[in-house]
């Protein structure tokens, strides 16, 4: 199904650059997804997460 | 660990040794004895204190940035059987630098540094290094998913707007007797807040006898920050401490006045939290991110190999 929708589309890339694709979008998830766990001050997130942010040593906290 | 001054002799000693010390632990205990070149104790005389943070590290932060190269307590007391104890706790790991000045009744005066490192709650590196491997797995796997298929994406951006909110200092809230009073200053993170305790009353501030008990505590943590024991004072008691966490204290002071009831005050201070700056999370946050990329790059050179004949 995924293929046919991409040649559909005209979107068909090659394996590497398919890789190369998803392994950013997949970073860029995980990078955000860390800097709201880790980093963000929004006080849900932060006084939910604080122990865990300075059970990581390397992690600041206010 | 014991330091010789070379006048005076200025030893400093922690109960636990300071090899087992560690941040946010439990509150050391701080002993300083000041000798005359017998070894006899110095009768009488005041020492002055500073106690700086260690320096901020070369890549990754410590839990408390603000807290990193900054002074966390002043002050000065005054030398009981030449001897000087208080409590304190430690907020972060790193080299400590303690400052002691002697000064003498009959004007002798000699000073000292002693660094001294405190090491990490092998928990966090523990902790630390499960996150880490967790992370390189999930790159690992996600890896291994991406090579082989060939398809197609569109790639979607999100983009995260993020509130920086600062948690407000409550005011304090004061509990004193009509006798004594405290006076604290605005307590901030990252710099030392002045801490006094006098003596109101005239009639017993005449007596100038009082054995002052200062304690401070965290009380989320439900330990005691920094201590002082029956020490000698005038009409007032006065010092700098850094409250390390943007949380609330409880200062307690309990005062011995020589033919007068024991003279307690007491306030719950808020302390107001300060974000961390971007330069103390990226190296945390790159860091984590790196170990994703590594594990998707070796999960894909192993699904490869294993494809290729």
């Amino acid at each position: 199904m995924e293929r046919i929708v991409a040649v559909w589309l005209g979107l068909a890339v090659s394996e590497q650059t398919s890789f190369l694709i998803k392994s950013g979008i997949f970073l860029s998830v995980c990078g955000a997804t860390l800097f709201v766990a880790l980093a963000a001050s929004y006080p849900a997130v932060h006084d939910t997460l604080h122990n865990v942010r300075h059970a990581l040593a390397v992690v600041p906290c206010h | 660990m014991t330091v010789r001054a070379e006048d005076l002799n200025i030893y400093f000693k922690t109960t636990p040794s300071i090899e087992l010390l560690r941040p946010y632990a439990d509150p050391a205990n701080m002993s300083l004895l000041i000798t005359g070149a017998d070894g006899r104790p110095v009768k009488q005389g005041v020492v002055d204190i500073r106690l700086d943070a260690p320096e901020p590290g070369r890549f990754f932060s410590t839990d408390f940035p603000f807290v990193e190269g900054t002074r966390l307590s002043e002050m000065r007391m005054e030398l009981r059987q030449g001897r000087a104890n208080w409590k304190y706790l430690f907020p972060i790991r790193g080299e400590y630098r303690l400052t002691v000045v002697v000064t003498t009744a009959d004007g002798g005066k000699a000073n000292k540094d002693f660094k001294f490192y405190i090491r990490e709650n092998p928990k966090k590196w523990f902790a630390l290094t499960g996150f880490s491997i967790g992370l390189f797995l999930l790159g690992l796997i996600a890896g291994r998913v991406f090579t082989g298929a060939k398809s197609a994406m569109i790639a979607l951006f999100a983009v995260l707007l993020l509130v920086e909110l600062s948690r407000a200092a409550e005011p304090p809230r004061v509990q004193e007797t009509e006798n004594a009073g405290l006076e604290i200053g605005a307590a901030t993170v990252g710099t030392p807040t002045a801490v006094r305790w006098f003596l109101k009353n005239a009639e017993i501030a005449g007596t100038s006898n009082a054995l002052l008990t200062l304690t401070i505590t965290h009380l989320e943590k439900e330990k005691i920050a920094f201590e002082v024991e029956r020490i000698p004072v005038g009409n007032e008691f006065s010092m700098k401490f850094q409250f390390t966490d943007g949380a609330e204290y409880r200062v307690v002071a309990l005062a011995e006045v020589p033919g007068k009831p024991t003279l307690r005050s007491e306030k719950v201070v808020g302390v107001t939290a300060l974000e961390p700056p971007a330069k103390a999370s990226v190296p945390a946050l790159a860091y984590f991110v790196g170990l994703i990329a590594l594990g998707l790059g070796i999960g894909r050179w192993t699904k490869r190999r294993a494809i290729t004949p």
